[in-house]
């Protein structure tokens, strides 16, 4: 059905889906397994062995389908995109109590989707006194979740960015605040250079990418980069930057260049497509004690996606084969307040010097806990620093008129 | 399994609940969406992954290659016992020359290619002929590929692979042999020369590899390399080397960091693994006209592996932690070493690199062919190995009274 207001929206996997699942998952093959290695080949054995199990004979969509449903007012609506047509997106809406909200987007990554803001969701839309509120919006990414995957190639930061910024208009909203993790991060930005200081007033990232600091281009910065010591923190964070880039990029290569070869055996094999994203869950959280029901309604929604899991990989395909340095994803951003959220289990960690060239980085937050799904693992320190750079007395307190996030405006 | 130092005859013989098992998960599998005029751009194409699909449920015979592989290749197991790792049932083919005084030859493929990539040369090789040498050849399935047992524990790397080799040529009366190999066949050949040489009395290889010449290491190289400009076939390899190294490099960073992630896909959906190996076939080889049976027939090797799909990637996580690639491009000096140059190889090695890997002796360049040279150049590939070992060739009676002549045809000096 299409239209151009929001219409509501419920999950309803038909149960022919649910069942083809489950003879999938009967007749799994599982790979054999070296002795002893645990984690350091990828995924251990044991684990998918359990997990396959569960999904088969315990595990229960319908519960977490239900709570989606029942917990968050969901919609989809047509958004044009030129030179893409008409794409079909899904989001969650909710909004405060609070007439005086500000608009927020959430913007999820990958492996990532909307339900990566459950969590946040009321704490933002619901504060305590004293703390501003927002109006969110959680939006599956056109390929992701329960939105239409775009079917022409090219649909890049810049697309991404035009639709994420046409749903905020549909919504009713001109102006607005962004936020987002892994490509949820790059699309914020995106959002801010493209529709910064007229509708996109403020953007907050928990990581950042960034090119690095290139002596001819920005020689002092450089010098002070090499010259100042990295706290015992930082080395730490580096060392984890490090150990990502030598053994943890097989996936963003892969996905980056024949992603379509990959989507054969996610979009066929349950436990394929669950080895792939529970391996980033485990490697990229601060130790978040998943449980099976987490991590199988997390894979759920690649695997009863709208477009199919591999959909998803191409957002990698389509923004990494030109040079990041040329296609502008790198510049830096002075129309409106930016703010950083640092989560000691990141990825990538990005240097004081190399911050610098993010343009109007005017709030920083650090923590002593949390990973790369910030919003999953640490709500509150994620509202926390919201709160901070929205509220009264932050960098980004007021910036979209007349909707401060407090009642008496 | 009782081990055995003989040789036992081998028939492929897959069981009909492993033939059911795919049937069912054909019948059951989902596909993926692809975008508009997508092609080759994006990885294997929807509509051929579709097609190959279809045949393979329905119209495609396993038993039938099965039988025709059987019937065709002569293949034998044996346990063969590695330092560390306990004994592992080895696959191999094993055809003798009628001439007595045959060289050894043992042949070693790589991923995604099989024993089955002997089938074309194995003819060649092994015909008697007063022009050019014969040979007895050896063409075994590496450890965790084809019917051999996989390792079971980490750190089976390219010494233990070529100590699978060395053993079951001794083992099979070839105290002295030559090797041939591409893809890892190229490595596990380097690692055969560097510590086996005493068996191994020759290389060649259709995938060298190198560096540029240091002038430190090789001075007189390094001048050759300053001062001769590179030719056009080495020119034009650069591009295919930058795309070998650059977008063709995904599925290497997978298999060489997380292969147990990519496992399980590999391991439980026919058409993952078709399309992962399907795109390697179209994009290393040198527009090679693939027939449907031949793809599936090299895909069900892997789907009907002995030890599965997953184990075929451990070898790049084993090889890139211990950094053997650079262990072994350490010079070959007291052994003979051929190589022959095909346009569209992964990675086009100018010769002055290449003759940084030792004793080199026979170069021959090509005009056509790509990765799977046996299988897609099989009398070029034959005419250059011929020509090494053969009369007057370079390699010429590297193995005392193995000329690869019957007696009474002395080798001419």
């Amino acid at each position: 059905m299409t239209s151009t207001s929001p219409v509501s929206y419920k999950l309803a996997i038909p149960e022919n889906d649910l069942q083809a699942l489950k003879s999938k998952l009967a007749a799994t093959r599982f790979p054999d397994e070296l002795e002893g290695v645990q984690w350091d080949y990828g995924v251990p054995l044991a684990d998918m062995k359990r997990l396959v199990r569960y999904w088969q004979d315990g595990y229960d969509w319908r519960r977490h389908e239900t709570h989606i449903n029942e917990t968050f007012p969901q919609f989809t609506i047509d958004i044009e995109v030129d030179g893409f047509g008409v794409l079909n997106i899904h989001h969650v809406h909710q909004r405060s109590k609070n007439e005086h909200a500000i608009p927020l987007l959430f913007s999820h990554g990958w492996p990532g989707h909307f339900m990566e803001a459950a969590k946040i969701i009321p704490l933002l839309t619901n504060p305590p006194s004293g703390a501003p509120a927002f109006h969110v919006v959680a939006w599956s990414l056109p390929g992701f979740g329960f939105s239409d995957a775009p079917k022409k190639p090219g649909f890049n930061m810049a697309k991404m960015a035009e639709a994420g910024h046409k749903l905020m208009l549909a919504l009713g909203y001109s102006e607005y605040v962004v936020q987002g993790g892994d490509w949820g991060s790059s699309i914020s930005r995106q959002v801010a250079r493209l529709y910064g200081g007229k509708h996109c007033k403020a953007v907050h990232v928990n990581m950042l990418s960034m090119a690095p600091i290139q002596p001819s281009k920005n020689p002092l910065l450089w010098l002070q980069h090499i010259s100042t010591p990295f706290s015992e923190e930082e080395k730490r964070m580096v060392a984890r930057t490090n150990m990502f880039r030598d053994k943890g990029l097989g996936y963003f290569h892969e996905q980056s260049s024949q992603p379509q070869t990959l989507s054969y055996g996610l979009a066929d094999s349950p436990v394929g497509l669950l080895a792939w994203v529970y391996e980033k869950l485990h490697n990229w959280t601060d130790n978040y004690p998943f449980t099976d029901d987490e991590i199988l309604d997390w894979i759920s929604v690649y695997w009863f996606s709208k477009a199919g899991p591999g959909a998803s990989l191409r957002i990698y395909y389509e923004n990494l084969r030109t040079n990041p340095l040329e296609n502008g994803r790198h510049e830096p951003i002075y129309s409106v307040p930016i703010g950083f959220s640092i989560f000691p289990q990141e990825l990538v960690y990005v240097s004081k010097a190399n911050r610098l060239l993010v343009g109007n980085l005017v709030y920083e937050s650090s923590h002593s806990a949390g990973g790369h799904f910030a919003a999953f693992e640490r709500p509150e320190d994620l509202v926390g620093d919201l709160r901070e750079f929205h509220g009264i007395g932050g960098k980004a307190y007021g910036v979209v008129k007349g909707l401060t996030g407090y009642a008496d405006d | 399994m009782a081990t055995s130092n003989t040789d036992q005859a081998f028939k492929i013989s897959v069981s009909e609940s492993q033939i059911h098992e795919l049937k069912v998960k054909l019948d059951l599998i989902r596909f993926p969406d692809e975008l508009e005029d997508a092609g080759w751009a994006y990885g294997s194409p929807l509509k051929d992954v579709q097609r190959l699909v279809a045949y393979w449920k329905s119209g495609y015979s396993w038993r039938e290659h099965e039988k025709h592989i059987n019937d065709t290749l002569p293949q034998f197991t044996k346990d063969i016992s590695v330092d560390g790792f306990g004994t592992l049932n080895i696959h191999f083919v094993h055809q003798k020359s009628s001439v007595q005084n045959a060289i050894p030859l043992l042949f070693v493929h790589g991923w995604p290619g099989s024993f089955l990539e002997v089938t074309k040369i194995l003819p060649l090789l092994t015909a008697a002929s007063k022009q050019y040498p014969s040979f007895h050849v050896v063409a075994l399935s590496l450890p965790g590929y084809g019917f051999s047992e996989a390792p079971k524990q980490k750190g089976f790397g390219l010494f233990q692979y070529a100590e699978v080799c060395n053993k079951l040529m001794i083992e099979l009366g070839y105290t002295e042999y030559v090797a041939q190999g591409g893809d890892w066949g190229y490595y596990i050949t380097r690692a055969l020369g560097h510590k086996f040489s005493k068996n191994c009395r020759a290389v060649h290889s259709n995938m060298p590899r190198g560096s540029p010449p240091k002038f430190i290491h090789n001075p007189v190289l390094f001048l050759q390399h300053a001062l001769v400009p590179y030719s056009e076939a080495e020119k034009a390899g650069f591009a295919r080397s930058a795309w070998f190294l650059g977008p063709g490099f995904g599925y290497r960073q997978q298999q060489s960091t997380q292969p147990q992630t990519l496992g399980y896909s590999l391991s439980d959906s026919p058409a993952g693994l078709l399309a992962w190996i399907y795109e390697k076939l179209r994009n290393w080889t040198d527009d090679y006209r693939w027939t449907d049976d031949e793809i599936l027939t090299w895909v069900s090797i892997y789907w009907f592996s002995r030890a599965g799909p997953a184990a075929t990637t451990r070898i790049y996580y084993e090889v890139e932690t211990a950094k053997e690639r650079d262990i072994i491009t350490k010079p070959i000096n007291n052994i003979p070493l051929g190589f022959s140059y095909f346009p569209r190889e992964l990675v086009v090695t100018p010769r002055s690199w290449a003759r940084t890997l030792g004793n080199v002796v026979f170069e021959s360049t090509h005009a056509s062919g790509g990765h799977f040279a046996a299988h897609e150049k099989p009398t070029i590939l034959v005419d250059d190995i011929r020509q090494m070992f053969g009369k007057g060739g370079p390699a010429n009676h590297v193995i005392p009274h193995k000329s690869g002549f019957d007696h009474g045809l002395k080798a001419k000096l």
